[in-house]
């Protein structure tokens, strides 16, 4: 096994003066799940590409392992791929799918039998060796895909996309299994997704990219709790993060974000980091999770001074959970993730609490995150 | 002109530097008329590989000709004497004679017939009236005559080196069939020619409720898988064109004019696809036809809102709800969106733009507005 190491990377296309990925820095431990997320266009698959081989690099270095791979042939360079197409050998049957690329390394007979049997094994797909990819299922094609890529036990696993063709119960049953799977072959695996379910459960860390550039690069957790910017902080989380535009104003001592329909203290530690920056008189966003919008009575009296009123556009109900719209809470609409059982019904007017040691202060001008170091 | 791995080597022996430069065949004759010494050569006789020219403590020996222009080593000339000079003359000579028969140098028949075949053919291709059909000397027996499925491959790395063919050769012998033709045509591309047996379905009766798989739609999945396997077993990305089963001695000009035309349009109208199949770009191959000034005029009147269109989130809207038949619900599940999103940036095309794409007439229309918009914006 090895890690991964990308310094400098661009990738220009002739004839276009813009980079689709610019100055890609990133260092991938050996054995480390990461995954590459971002919004269609942001240069995910074109990083994940050039690792592959498949995509020449017009900047920088790559390395696996200790060797520079920029210029060896992507089947010599010890990896192994799946892709969302998952297009598999159609002429042949699952067992020559999953040998052929062992046949080309010239493995022994005996030596492909195993590798292949053992994969199938693991892929509970042993009984499917004599079909056709036509004749099998679409979880079963992947899984096949998938074999095709263990029986290699490659130096990394690049996988792109690889579940968007199932439907959404295969899908989250296949995450897991994946999941599984890297971790008992302690092999480094690369994963695009633009689904940030995928990213956050699968991923040891995420890498948040946007326009060809890396947004962040951090743990799930952190991704989540501490965004470095707005963009971050809005692409991971569903529903999305609320941003409110208003003004940071002090009153007898007390730092208070003030928007349309908002009038809110902001806690100490955080007022603090506002006086000391200079952000006191200024705009910013301030940036609320759904979850972090309260309504139990218990809060609303811990609360006192984060309290907005609001109408309630809709309600949607998911029984374990309620997402209120919200209009009346800054200029846009708010969503608020609250109990399922909290009987609140569209039209209603509500009175909430803002966790405001848990919201986020974003700069107007640079829409990076106030507290972030 | 090729690479020239020799000229390591032979600056070792010559013990000096050398220089490779290239120079046009009237300037050479210009520089020999002034030269103080010369090789025997008639100044009306093309220039060949070997030829010398010394003048001013220099040599210059033709390493490379073709009619218009020379590659010439230059070097110092101090102490060389005539038979050096025809030494070194005569080794360049077995040098480009190695390189131009390099590839049939203990070639199989199969390659050597596949080298005649692919300058026959390339000859036709350039051609202004072409002949169709193979000549009988090239075809091999009967071979030629039954169908086989023709692929166009045109390989994007340029570490692709033109001595690939007996790897890439051995490469589609195994993963297709020992049956195959593969003919090289420029550097980088080739016409392959698979079996029909790739069609058969051994395995259609486990496929009871299954339904039926159409030609082309399983001439596109061993496309696809075949560029799978190149991609990732050999250099990288290639593009890949396959088109109908024909007889190579009736159809392969037709077929490679086909595939090239195929592979041009995919690659023009498609920016990031691999896979071209002619089926899928009929309506790219009628607007190409169309004169570019027309194309621009028609595009500057049709578009109330260009801006809207360059959208990227729009584009992948519009061609994601395009290529799932313009099926509401299907593109939104294929874009991860909510259906009513999916429906308002629908609707704001249609307030926008005037065009409401769920309605079949609007929708051809910017189905080509699309596809203009994407050639003349990269004009």
């Amino acid at each position: 096994m090895a890690g991964v190491r990308l310094e400098g990377i661009y990738k220009k296309y002739p004839g276009s003066d813009k980079a689709s990925v610019t100055d890609v820095n990133l260092d991938i431990q050996d054995k480390e799940f990461l995954v590459l997320v971002g919004p269609s266009g942001c240069g995910k698959s074109t990083t994940l590409r050039m690792i592959a081989g498949l995509e020449e690099i017009s900047e920088g270095k790559l390395f696996i392992g200790d060797r520079l791979v920029n210029d060896v042939a992507p089947k010599d360079r010890d990896i192994a791929m799946v892709f969302q197409s998952y297009a598999l050998y159609p002429h042949m049957n699952v067992y020559q799918n999953m040998a052929f690329g062992l046949k080309l390394r010239k493995f022994k007979k005996a030596d492909i039998d195993k590798r292949v049997r053992e994969a199938a094994k693991i892929l509970d797909i042993e009984h499917l060796l004599d079909r056709k990819p036509k004749a099998l299922s679409g979880g079963q094609r992947q899984r096949v895909a998938l074999g095709r890529a263990i029986v290699r036990e490659p130096q990394v696993f690049l996988m792109d996309e690889p579940l968007s063709n199932l439907d959404a119960k295969l899908r989250g049953q296949m995450r897991a299994e994946i999941s599984k799977l890297t971790k008992r072959l302690e092999t480094t695996t690369i994963y695009v997704t633009h689904d940030q379910i995928e990213a956050m459960t699968m991923g040891d860390r995420i890498v948040v990219m946007k326009d060809g550039f890396i947004q962040q690069t951090d743990s799930p957790e952190q991704l989540y709790n501490n965004p470095k910017n707005i963009f971050v902080a809005g692409f991971i989380g569903a529903p999305s993060m609320n941003f409110i535009t208003g003004t940071i104003s002090e009153q007898g001592g007390a730092v208070r974000f003030k928007a349309p329909g908002v009038d809110v203290s902001v806690p100490e530690g955080k007022a603090a980091t506002l006086r000391s920056k200079g952000y006191i008189g200024k705009e910013l966003i301030m940036g609320v999770r759904p979850e972090d919008i309260h309504e139990e009575p218990v809060f609303l009296e811990a609360s006192p001074n984060s309290i907005v009123n609001a109408n309630v556009e809709v309600a949607e109900n998911l029984g374990h959970e309620m997402y209120l719209y919200l209009n009346g809470i800054g200029s846009d609409t708010v969503i608020a993730r609250v109990d399922g059982r909290s009987g609140i019904r569209d039209g209603a007017s509500v009175k909430l609490a803002l966790d405001m040691n848990k919201v986020h202060l974003f700069d107007k001008e640079t829409e990076l995150n106030i507290f972030d170091n | 002109m090729s690479t020239y791995e020799w000229l390591k080597p032979l600056e070792k022996i010559m013990n000096r530097p050398l220089t490779v430069m290239t120079i046009k065949v009237p300037e050479w004759k210009e520089i020999a008329d002034r030269a103080e010494t010369v090789s025997v050569e008639s100044p009306d006789e093309a220039v060949s590989v070997g030829a010398w020219i010394e003048h001013d403590r220099k040599l210059w020996m033709v390493a490379e000709s073709n009619e218009k222009q020379l590659a010439v080593l230059e070097m110092e000339a101090l102490d060389l004497d005539l038979k050096d000079k025809e030494l070194m003359g005569w080794s360049l000579r077995h040098a480009a004679n190695g390189l131009k028969s390099g590839s049939e140098q203990g070639a199989s028949e199969s390659e050597k017939l596949a080298f005649k075949l692919g300058e026959w053919l390339q000859k036709q291709l350039e051609a202004e009236e072409p002949v169709y059909s193979l000549p009988d000397l090239m075809t091999v027996g009967s071979r030629l005559y039954h169908d086989m499925i023709p692929f166009l491959l045109v390989a994007e790395q340029s570490s692709v080196k033109q001595d690939v063919y007996p790897e890439l050769e051995k490469l589609l012998r195994s993963f297709l069939s020992d049956d195959i033709l593969l003919i090289p045509l420029k550097s980088r591309e080739w016409l392959i020619w698979g079996p029909l047996s790739l069609l058969k379905d051994e395995d259609a009766e486990m496929l009871e409720h299954a339904e039926e798989e159409t030609m082309e739609d399983s001439l596109a999945s061993i496309a696809i898988g075949l560029h799978e396997m190149l991609a990732s077993e050999w250099l990288g990305e290639c593009h890949l064109a396959v088109t109908h089963p024909i007889s190579p001695a009736k159809g392969m000009v037709e077929a490679a004019i086909m595939l090239r035309e195929t592979i041009h349009l995919g690659r023009k109208f498609h920016i990031g696809t691999n896979i071209h199949l002619p089926w899928m770009l009929q309506l790219e191959r009628l607007l190409n036809a169309i004169p570019e000034s027309n194309r621009s005029k028609y595009l500057e009147q049709s578009l109330k809102r260009a801006d809207l269109f360059v959208e990227a989130e729009m584009l992948s809207t519009l061609e994601t709800f395009f290529s799932l038949d313009c099926n509401v619900s299907e593109t939104a599940k294929k874009l991860y969106i909510h259906r009513n999103t999916l429906l308002y940036r629908l609707d704001k095309l249609k307030q926008e733009t005037g065009l409401d794409v769920r309605q079949f007439r609007d929708a051809v229309l910017v189905k080509i507005i699309l596809l203009l918009y994407k050639v003349t914006k990269r004009n």
